[in-house]
C-alpha cells in the first residue's frame, strides 16, 4: 500500500533540485525586469550601467542554468517513478493472484499500469513546482505596488477583465465539447456494432452499406467541430483584445507617474514586464489541474495495491503419494454459494474425474486444489499438509494446472511452455503432450515468436498441458483436453497414467469416455458433491447420464 | 518528405489557408506594434512631458489590439474550415480500414482508440501546428518591421542570434523525432508486456512463475524509462537553442547599450528593443519549439499509426469463370490450417450437400466446425482441395453473387441501432411487412417483437440479451432470398424449445440447411450428420453413425462399459 506522500518521496534526490530550480528560476524571472529597468536608467544617465548590466547578465545566466536542469530533472524523476510504480502494480497483482485480481478487468489493469502510473508519477515534480508557481503572479503584484501603488491597482483591474473572459470561455467550451463528444460517441458506437457483426457483414457482402451507416454521423461531427472553432474564435478574439489591455492599463498608470516624475523610465519598463508576468495566470491553473490528475492517478494505483496478497506458508511436503483431501470446504460470493460442505479424499496416484452440469462448481473445486482461490470455509490438504501452509516454490512444484483456454505468455513458443524452465524440460513436456510435433514444424521451432504462430484450440490446449507437465504430485486438468481429438486425448491420458511416479490427477471433463477412464468420478451438482463412485456404477443412474447429454 | 508530412500538407485546402495567413497579419499587430509603441510613448510622450502623446501611442496599441481581436476571430474560424475536412478524412479512413480488416478475420482492438483518441490527437496537433507556424512567420515579420522602424542597427544586433537559435533548434529535430518514436515504441512494448502478463495471471500463478513474469514486464518498463530520459536530454538541447535564440539577443542589446547611448539612442529605443525580445521573439520561439518539437512529433507518429492501420492489402479479384448451375455444395479433398506450419484442422475432407438437404455438423468445441462453415460459405479459402457452389469454386464468385447464394448466421449475432424492420430486412431490403411478419412468427420471435414495440420501434443493441439478438438474426436469415442457409451455432443462446422451433422453421423453409450444432439434439433433427474429430470426419445418418462413430455415441451421451472407447485405455 502506498500513499500520495510516498509517491512524492519516491522522487528522492531529484525533488530538491526541481524545487530549487523552480524557486531560483521564478525569483530570477521576477528580479530581471527591475534590474533591466535600472540598467535602462543607468544607460540613459550614462553612468553606473556596468553593474546593472552585469547583474542582468548574471540573472539571465542563472535562469538558463536552472532552465537546463529543469528540462532534465522533471522528466528523469517522472521516468524513474513511473517505472517503479509499474513494477509495483504488476508485482502486486501477481502476488494477489487470480482470485484477488478478479474484481479488475484486464484492460482496466493495463490502463492503470500504462496511463495512471504515469499521472501518479508526476506527483513529486507537481508538488515541488506548485510551491513556487505562486511566486510570479503574487511577486509581480507586490513589486508593482513597490514601484508605485497605482500600477498594482491597474494590474488588478486588468486581471479582473481577463478572468471574466477565461471563465466565459471555459463555460462555453465545456458545452460544445460535450456535444462534439456525443457525435463522436455515436460514430464509435455504430462502428463497434459493425465490428461485432464482422462475420455477418463479411458473408452478406454489405461492407459499403456498413461504411455508410457508420459514417452517417460524420456530418453531425463536422458541424459540432465547426461550432467548436466558432466558440474558440470568439474567445480568442476576446483574449487577443483583452491580453494587451492589462499591459496598456499598467503603462497608462505608469506613463502618468513617469510624466509627473514620480517614477523613472526604467521603472516604467519594469512595470510593463510585471504586467505581462502578473497577467499570466495560466501556469498557475495548469499546476492545479496537474495536481488533480496526479492525485487521481495515485488513487487508481492504490486501489490495486490495497488488495491483500496471497500469503504462502513455509512448510515443505513430506514424502507421499499426492493424496488430496478437502475438509468441510465452502466457497461463497456476495450473493451465491459456489461450493458447500465438500468433504472429499482423492487417493494418491489416482485419476479422478470431476463432472457436473455447467455452473455446478467444477472449476471452483479444482481451482481450490491448485490454490488459485481460497476457500471461505474448510481446508485443502496435500499429503496431510494444508495448501495454505506450503511454501510458494514447494506448492507450485508439486501442483500443476492446465486450463480449457490457456493464456500463453512469452515471446516465443518455448518461453510460453517453459516460463523460465530449461530447454530440455520444455521439449520433454512438449513430447509428452504431443505438442512437439506441431511446434517442430513452426519456422523457428521453439524459438518462433508467439505472434507468428496461429494455433487451433487443440494446439493451444496441448501447449497448456505441456506448461503444467512439470507438476510433481498433482496435476489438475480443468477441461484442458476439450478441444483435442479423441485419439490425441487418449494418447495423452495414457502417458499420464504411465508416466513417472503416477501423479494424482484431477480432471474436469464433459466427456463420458474420459470419466470412464478415471479411477473415480466426483459428481458435483449445485456446489455440492452428489456422489463419488466409478463411472460404471454411476452410469446406472439416469440423472447422471443426463450430465453428458 | 515522409508520407505523414506529405499527407498533412496535401490535405491543406488552398483558399482558406491563404485567407488564414492574410488574417494573421492584423492578429499579429499588437505584438508587432508593442515595442515601437512603448518606445515612442516614453520618448515623445511621457519623458517629453507631453503625456497626451504618450497616451495616444498607448491608445494606438489598444486599437491594434482591436484589430488583433478581429484577425484572431477570422483566423480561428478559417482554421475550422482547414481542420474539420482533414478530421473527416481521417474518420473515413479509420472506419473504412477497421471494417475491412475485421471482415478479413483480423480483430482490430485498436479501432475505437484510433477513432476517438488518436484522430483527436491529430486534429488538435494539426490545428496547433498551423496556428503556431503561421503565427511565427507573421509575428517575426512584424517584429522585424517594428525593430527596423526603431533602428536598423538594433535590428541587426538582435536578429542574428535569434536566427542562430532557431537554426540550431531545427538541427535537433531529426534526433528528437527518432527518440520520440523510440519512446512511443517503448511505451507500447511495456503496455503489451504488462497486458500479456495481466491477462495471464491465473496461468502464471498456477505455474508459480511470478518472478519470471515480473521480469518479463520489468525489462520493457526499464527500457521505456531509459527512452524517456533520452527525450529529456533532447529537451536540454532545446533549452540551449532557446537560450541562444531568446536570451542572447537581449544580452547583445544590453552589452551594446552604453555604445548605443553614446550614439544618441534613447531610453525609449532600448526599451522598445527589450520589449520586442520579451513579448515578441521569446514567446514566438518558445511556442515554435513546443509546437514543432512536441505536437509536430506527436502528429507524425499518430498520423502514421492511423494511415498504417487503414492501409489494406489488395484483395485478389474474384471473377466468375462460368455461371453457377443449381445450388449443390461440393467439397473435394479440402485441407485447411490456421497457419502455414500449423497442423491442419480439416484434412482431405470430401462432402456433398445437395440442393434442399438438411445437414448437421457435430464435434467437440475448437475442433474446426466454424472454420468449415467459413470455408463452405467462401469466407475462407482452403489450403488444398476445392469448395464449389453450383459447380463454381467459391473463390471465383463475387461477394454479392455469393451473398445471393448462401446466408451464414454466426454465433455472435449482428444487430445494429436502427429500426427493428431495418434489422430484420438486412439481407432482403425489399421484403414487405406481410413477409416479415410471417418470418417472425415462423422462427418464434413474435413475443420478442411485441416486447420491442413492433417493426418500427428503434432497436437498441445493448438492451437485447444474447438469445434475443440471435432471434433477430434468425428472422433475418429466414427472410434472406439465398437458397442455402448455414447456421453456425446461431441458436446457442436459445433454450432447447426455442432452438427446436427455429430449426424446424428453417427445415420447412425449403432450400439447403446446414446447422453447426451446439446441442446434439440438432443432429437428431437433421437427415444427415457430419462428425468432425480433428483428424477424421465421419458422415452418415443417425443410425449409421451410432454404429460407426465412437465420438458420435459419446457426444450423444451413450456410453457402455467395455465399449471400444473404454477398452482402448482401461
Amino acid at each position: 500500500m502506498i500513499t500520495f506522500g510516498a509517491v512524492v518521496r519516491r522522487g528522492g534526490g531529484w525533488l530538491p533540485l526541481i524545487a530549487l530550480g523552480g524557486l531560483v528560476g521564478n525569483l530570477g524571472m521576477l528580479a530581471l525586469p527591475e534590474v533591466l529597468g535600472h540598467a535602462v536608467d543607468a544607460l540613459v544617465a550614462g553612468r553606473g550601467s556596468s553593474m546593472w548590466l552585469a547583474l542582468a547578465g548574471g540573472l539571465i545566466a542563472l535562469g538558463i542554468v536552472f532552465e537546463l536542469s529543469d528540462a532534465y530533472t522533471g522528466a528523469a524523476c517522472v521516468a524513474g517513478t513511473t517505472a517503479w510504480l509499474r513494477n509495483r502494480i504488476v508485482g502486486h497483482v501477481l502476488a494477489v493472484g487470480p482470485d484477488g485480481a478478479r474484481r479488475f478487468a484486464t484492460g482496466d489493469l493495463v490502463t492503470r499500469v500504462s496511463n495512471n502510473a504515469v499521472d501518479a508519477a508526476k506527483a513529486g515534480p507537481t508538488v515541488m513546482t506548485m510551491a513556487t508557481a505562486v511566486l510570479p503572479p503574487i511577486g509581480s503584484l507586490l513589486l508593482l505596488a513597490y514601484i508605485d501603488i497605482w500600477l498594482a491597482v491597474a494590474l488588478l483591474v486588468g486581471l479582473v477583465l481577463v478572468s471574466v473572459v477565461i471563465r466565459a470561455f471555459a463555460l462555453r467550451t465545456a458545452e460544445v465539447i460535450r456535444a462534439y463528444q456525443r457525435a463522436q460517441g455515436r460514430i464509435a458506437g455504430r462502428l463497434t456494432e459493425s465490428l461485432v457483426g464482422a462475420r455477418t457483414i463479411a458473408s452478406a457482402g454489405t461492407v459499403e452499406l456498413e461504411e455508410r451507416r457508420v459514417l452517417a454521423g460524420l456530418p453531425e461531427l463536422h458541424e459540432q467541430g465547426t461550432r467548436m472553432w466558432q466558440v474558440l474564435s470568439r474567445s480568442s478574439a476576446q483574449a487577443t483584445f483583452v491580453g494587451p489591455l492589462v499591459m496598456v492599463a499598467v503603462l497608462v498608470a505608469g506613463g502618468i507617474e513617469l510624466a509627473a516624475g514620480r517614477i523613472s523610465a526604467g521603472d516604467l519598463f519594469a512595470a510593463s514586464q510585471y504586467a505581462v508576468i502578473g497577467g499570466g495566470l495560466g501556469p498557475l491553473t495548469s499546476v492545479f489541474s496537474r495536481l488533480a490528475r496526479a492525485r487521481a492517478g495515485v488513487s487508481r494505483v492504490t486501489e490495486v495495491l490495497a488488495v491483500e496478497p496471497v500469503a504462502y506458508g513455509d512448510r515443505h511436503l513430506p514424502d507421499g503419494p499426492g493424496r488430496l483431501e478437502f475438509r468441510g470446504v465452502g466457497v461463497r460470493t456476495d450473493d451465491s454459494v459456489l461450493l458447500s460442505d465438500v468433504d472429499l479424499v482423492v487417493p494418491g496416484g489416482a485419476a479422478v474425474a470431476v463432472v457436473g452440469e455447467s455452473g455446478a462448481g467444477k472449476s471452483v473445486l479444482v481451482g481450490l486444489a491448485a490454490r488459485l482461490r481460497e476457500p471461505d470455509d474448510g481446508t485443502i490438504l496435500l499429503d496431510g499438509v494444508p495448501l495454505a501452509e506450503l511454501d510458494h516454490d514447494t506448492l507450485r512444484a508439486a501442483v500443476g494446472c492446465a486450463f480449457e483456454r490457456p493464456v500463453l505468455i512469452g515471446h516465443t513458443v518455448g518461453d510460453a511452455i517453459g516460463l523460465g524452465l530449461p530447454a530440455e524440460q520444455i521439449t520433454s513436456a512438449a513430447v509428452a503432450t504431443h505438442a512437439h510435433e506441431f511446434v517442430s514444424r513452426l519456422p523457428q521451432g521453439y524459438d518462433t515468436p508467439l505472434t507468428e504462430s496461429p494455433m487451433s484450440g487443440g494446439e493451444l490446449q496441448r501447449l497448456g498441458l505441456a506448461r503444467a507437465w512439470h507438476a510433481g504430485r498433482l496435476l489438475v486438468l480443468d477441461d484442458a483436453t476439450s478441444s483435442l481429438d479423441m485419439v490425441t486425448e487418449m494418447q495423452i491420458s495414457r502417458t499420464l497414467t504411465n508416466d513417472h511416479g503416477h501423479r494424482t490427477r484431477l480432471i474436469v471433463t464433459h466427456r463420458a469416455a474420459t470419466a470412464a477412464r478415471a479411477d473415480l468420478v466426483v459428481w458435483l451438482a449445485a456446489g455440492q458433491v452428489r456422489a463419488v463412485d466409478t463411472h460404471e456404477a454411476l452410469w446406472a443412474r439416469p440423472d447422471y447420464r443426463e450430465v453428458f447429454g | 518528405m515522409n508520407r505523414e508530412l506529405r499527407f498533412a500538407t496535401e490535405s491543406l485546402p488552398r483558399k482558406p489557408l491563404v485567407a488564414l495567413v492574410l488574417w494573421s497579419i492584423p492578429e499579429a499587430l499588437p505584438a508587432s506594434l508593442s515595442g515601437i509603441a512603448v518606445a515612442r510613448a516614453v520618448d515623445t510622450g511621457f519623458l517629453a512631458h507631453r503625456p497626451l502623446i504618450g497616451l495616444a501611442w498607448l491608445g494606438a496599441l489598444v486599437v491594434a489590439a482591436g484589430f488583433g481581436g478581429i484577425g484572431s476571430r477570422q483566423v480561428y474560424r478559417l482554421l475550422g474550415l482547414v481542420v474539420e475536412p482533414f478530421r473527416d478524412e481521417l474518420v473515413r479512413r479509420v472506419v473504412g480500414g477497421a471494417l475491412r480488416h475485421s471482415l478479413r478475420g483480423r480483430s482490430d482492438d485498436g479501432a475505437l482508440a484510433r477513432l476517438t483518441h488518436q484522430v483527436e490527437i491529430v486534429r488538435d496537433t494539426y490545428a496547433g501546428l498551423i496556428v503556431v507556424l503561421r503565427g511565427f512567420v507573421v509575428t517575426i515579420i512584424g517584429v522585424v518591421i517594428g525593430l527596423l522602424s526603431i533602428s536598423p542597427i538594433i535590428a541587426l544586433l538582435m536578429l542574428p542570434p535569434f536566427l542562430l537559435g532557431f537554426g540550431l533548434f531545427l538541427g535537433t529535430l531529426g534526433m528528437a523525432s527518432n527518440r520520440y518514436r523510440a519512446s512511443v515504441r517503448a511505451d507500447e512494448q511495456a503496455a503489451i508486456a504488462a497486458g500479456a502478463v495481466l491477462a495471464g495471471i491465473r496461468d502464471v500463478v498456477a505455474r508459480g512463475a511470478e518472478e519470471h513474469a515480473r521480469q518479463m514486464v520489468a525489462v520493457p518498463v526499464a527500457a521505456q524509462a531509459a527512452a524517456e530520459r533520452a527525450i529529456a536530454r533532447v529537451s536540454v538541447a532545446r533549452t540551449c537553442c532557446f537560450a541562444v535564440g531568446g536570451w542572447v539577443p537581449m544580452i547583445v542589446l544590453l552589452v551594446a547599450g552604453p555604445w548605443l547611448h553614446r550614439r544618441g539612442f534613447t531610453a525609449g529605443d532600448i526599451m522598445g528593443g527589450l520589449t520586442y525580445v520579451l513579448i515578441g521573439l521569446q514567446p514566438m520561439l518558445n511556442n515554435l519549439i513546443a509546437a514543432v518539437g512536441t505536437s509536430g512529433l506527436r502528429l507524425t507518429v499518430t498520423l502514421r499509426r492511423i494511415l498504417d492501420a487503414s492501409e489494406l492489402p489488395a484483395e485478389p479479384a474474384r471473377r466468375a469463370v462460368r455461371a453457377t448451375s443449381g445450388y449443390d455444395l461440393a467439397v473435394h479433398g479440402l485441407t485447411f490450417a490456421y497457419g502455414p506450419q500449423a497442423e491442419p484442422v480439416l484434412r482431405e475432407l470430401d462432402l456433398t450437400v445437395a440442393q434442399g438437404e438438411h445437414l448437421a455438423i457435430v464435434g467437440p468445441s475448437g475442433i474446426g466446425k466454424s472454420t468449415l462453415a467459413g470455408l463452405l460459405c467462401g469466407l475462407l479459402q482452403p489450403d488444398a482441395g476445392t469448395v464449389t457452389l453450383g459447380g463454381v469454386p467459391t473463390a471465383d464468385l463475387a461477394t454479392d453473387r455469393l451473398a445471393a447464394l448462401r446466408t451464414l448466421i454466426p454465433q455472435e449475432a449482428y444487430v445494429f441501432g436502427a429500426s427493428v424492420r431495418d434489422n430484420l430486412r438486412y439481407l432482403n431490403p425489399t421484403a414487405d411487412t406481410e413477409r416479415v411478419d410471417l418470418a417472425v412468427r415462423a422462427v418464434g420471435a413474435d413475443a420478442l417483437l411485441a416486447r420491442l414495440g413492433g417493426l418500427d420501434a428503434e432497436l437498441v443493441p445493448a438492451e437485447l440479451s444474447a438469445g434475443e439478438r440471435q432471434l433477430i438474426a434468425l428472422v433475418r436469415a429466414y427472410l434472406s432470398p439465398a437458397p442455402i442457409v448455414v447456421l453456425d451455432e446461431a441458436t446457442c443462446h436459445l433454450d432447447p424449445v426455442a432452438e427446436a422451433r427455429a430449426e424446424e422453421a428453417f427445415a420447412e423453409r425449403g432450400g439447403t440447411l446446414i446447422v453447426i450444432a451446439h446441442r446434439v439434439s440438432s443432429a437428431l433433427r437433421a437427415r444427415r450428420v457430419l462428425v468432425l474429430d480433428g483428424v477424421t470426419a465421419t458422415e452418415g445418418d443417425h443410425s449409421e453413425l451410432l454404429a460407426s462413430s465412437a465420438l458420435y455415441r459419446e457426444l450423444l451421451g451413450h456410453w457402455e462399459a467395455g465399449s471400444v472407447v473404454g477398452s482402448m485405455i482401461v
